[in-house]
């Protein structure tokens, strides 16, 4: 796609997205249209680390609970979470330096794995500390409404906060398309060795990268907070949350700047409203669907729903083409 | 001289760690001959303990049920290989993580559609008595799973070690390429590694069972665990793992007494990331 018609779609949606947020007052549709924003920033933050730069992850939530609690925090504590969404962002983004620091040796599934520990550490650790509320995690405090506390009276506000970080996001994706660190990143994926003997500083781009993706999937959970007015470590750092956020990026389809957005439409779609449909969430239809599409999709489609858009987008235009030839 | 607990500690952790061997045989087996890390470990494990708690609801006691589990176990897993690995193989190298990924989670969907979530244990469970042996005292189903898989264990070492299939799995292993120029069937032999593979954490599902509780995520800890043993003991290394699991024994049972249960978990996990980020061939492998 060209950056035109990347930015031609991304006004599209926000305007319509914009419209919904204002004119539309189904609590219910409204909640999952905030939740699949929050899931198409993660999805993006996971894409450019185990897409674009093909180190899969599966220790998300790390950054995801991390931007959750330090909001929660300064919220309670200080009547306003713009701080600590800001500190969240920050410690989130040393966080991943840290631990990519070290990780980013490891290849293939040493690192997987790897992302799977430390966030399983951070996890418990959360269950244990008495200032984040142990296992039962902390309810935050009803302030008046506004931007300044990101409370709101009304579900349409929360969706044009997540509206406004996820176009930052999809424009932070489109540039990295088309800037130097990009291509690095696909180089490491194809080849790091090759790369690295052109001169490109795998660590170096990597890392930069990691930073990145820490400090948005941090600003995500901090208006996943926001939005529930609650914390807990299972709901924030959990495997099943690191595993959603892999999921909306695979089935969506990797390294592609539409993807994750996708991916976290039908994750919505099939886990929020699929689950309540058929018989109360927490069921497992949600997974069980979702699990047999990612099974369908790695077998028959590695590039995903993005690349399933792309072709029948082809297919269209050989089809006008066709009639003058 | 009195140890205080520690003879205790050292004794239950040993008997855990045999049954982490079991389950991370079955991983590091796969691994070793396929180079695929089953990320749905865990939800083989889950599987075999519903099976077996199924079978107990019609009145076969686990010791019988483990046979008929790992059997059934092997034909899934050859299936699973079948249907699904062996077309993951052909595609770019992250298609089998994602794969195996996607599994786990289909299982875990199914598990919790079908079973709820529900916590389920055997009913009249059989060795119900406590040995005493100074002072330590041992519950009589610890023992038999601890032991069963420990001559499991040996039966899947024997089998890699002396038999002519074994062999043939440890060349895939060393060198895919000539094993093939050899005349050996890779495919079939794969079917085999993960038919097996399947089977050592089925039957460990079903031991199990005499001391533990199926619920649908029951398999993400104890899938965890076997990562850090088969990481511990060498990827593709039966030997390792049966060192590894016996070490993330003891550190678990001494870590959640001597720091606190609800931690037992960090230092395994810290054990892992501490010896793939210094000895990534783990602690018994060679580069």
């Amino acid at each position: 796609m060209t950056i035109r018609s990347h930015l031609n779609v991304l006004g599209i949606v926000a305007t319509a997205l914009i419209a919904l947020a204002l004119g539309y007052h189904n609590a219910f549709v409204l909640n999952l249209v905030f939740v699949g924003l929050v899931f198409a920033v993660l999805g993006q933050s996971w894409n450019w680390i185990s897409g674009y730069a093909g180190q899969i992850s599966f220790g998300h939530a790390l950054f995801f609970g991390c931007g959750a609690y330090a909001s929660a925090l300064f919220a309670v504590h200080h009547g306003s979470p713009w701080l600590g969404l800001l500190a969240g962002a920050g410690v989130a983004a040393i966080l991943a330096v840290t631990v990519g620091f070290p990780c980013f040796a490891l290849r293939g599934h040493y690192f997987s794995i790897a992302t799977i520990a430390v966030a399983a550490i951070a996890e418990i650790t959360a269950t244990n500390v008495d200032a984040l509320g142990k296992a039962n995690g902390f309810e935050m405090p009803i302030l008046p409404a506004g931007l300044g506390t990101l409370q709101f009276t009304e579900k349409g506000h929360y969706v044009l906060v997540a509206l406004g970080l996820f176009v930052v996001a999809q424009l932070a994706t489109i540039a990295l398309e088309r800037s130097r660190l990009g291509f690095y990143l696909r180089a490491i994926r194809l080849n790091q060795e090759a790369a690295a003997s052109v001169g490109v500083d795998a660590r170096a781009a990597k890392l930069t990268t990691y930073a990145a993706c820490g400090a948005l999937a941090a600003l995500a959970g901090s208006l996943y907070a926001q939005q529930a007015l609650y914390v807990g470590p299972e709901d924030t750092l959990g495997l099943p949350i690191s595993i959603a956020i892999a999921l909306v990026g695979v089935v969506g389809g990797l390294s592609t700047v539409w993807g994750p957005a996708l991916g976290a439409f039908v994750y919505v779609a099939l886990a929020r409203y699929g689950g309540a449909k058929l018989g109360g969430t927490g069921n497992g239809v949600d997974l069980l669907l979702y699990g047999a599409l990612i099974l369908i999709i790695v077998s028959w489609r590695p590039d995903g729903l993005a690349g399933i858009v792309h072709s029948i987008r082809r297919s269209m235009k050989r089809r006008v083409v066709e009639p003058s030839t | 001289m009195d140890f205080g607990p520690l003879p205790q500690l050292v004794v239950s952790g040993i008997l855990t760690g045999l049954l982490f061997a079991l389950i991370s045989v079955g991983l590091t087996l796969i691994f070793g001959v396929m180079d695929v890390v089953n990320f749905a470990h865990g939800e083989f494990l889950m599987l075999a303990m519903y099976l077996t708690f199924g079978l107990a609801l019609i009145g076969i006691n686990p010791i019988l049920a483990l046979p008929v589990v790992s059997v059934l176990m092997f034909v899934l897993g050859a299936l699973v290989y079948r249907v699904l690995i062996r077309r993951l193989l052909a595609g770019p190298p992250s298609a089998v993580v994602f794969g195996t990924f996607g599994l786990l989670v289909f299982l875990q969907g199914a598990a919790q559609y079908l079973f709820t979530s529900d916590f389920r244990s055997v009913p009249n469970p059989p060795f119900q008595g406590t040995l005493h042996l100074g002072s330590v005292n041992l519950g009589e189903a610890q023992l038999v799973a601890g032991f069963g898989a420990l001559l499991l264990t040996a039966l899947v070492f024997a089998f890699v070690e002396y038999t002519e299939p074994g062999r043939a799995l440890r060349a895939l292993s060393e060198d895919r390429v000539a094993a093939q120029l050899m005349g050996i069937d890779m495919q079939r032999m794969n079917a085999l590694a993960f038919g097996l593979g399947i089977a050592c954490v089925g039957a460990a599902g079903t031991l199990l069972m005499l001391t533990y509780q199926a619920y649908p995520r029951v398999g993400t800890e104890f899938a965890l665990t076997a990562f850090v043993v088969v990481a511990l003991g060498g990827f593709g290394s039966v030997q390792g793992a049966l060192a590894g699991a016996v070490l993330v024994g003891l550190v678990e049972v001494l870590g959640g007494f001597y720091i606190s249960p609800a931690l037992k978990m960090v230092p395994v996990y810290l054990l892992y990331l501490l010896v793939v980020l210094v000895r990534p061939q783990g602690l018994l492998g060679r580069r």
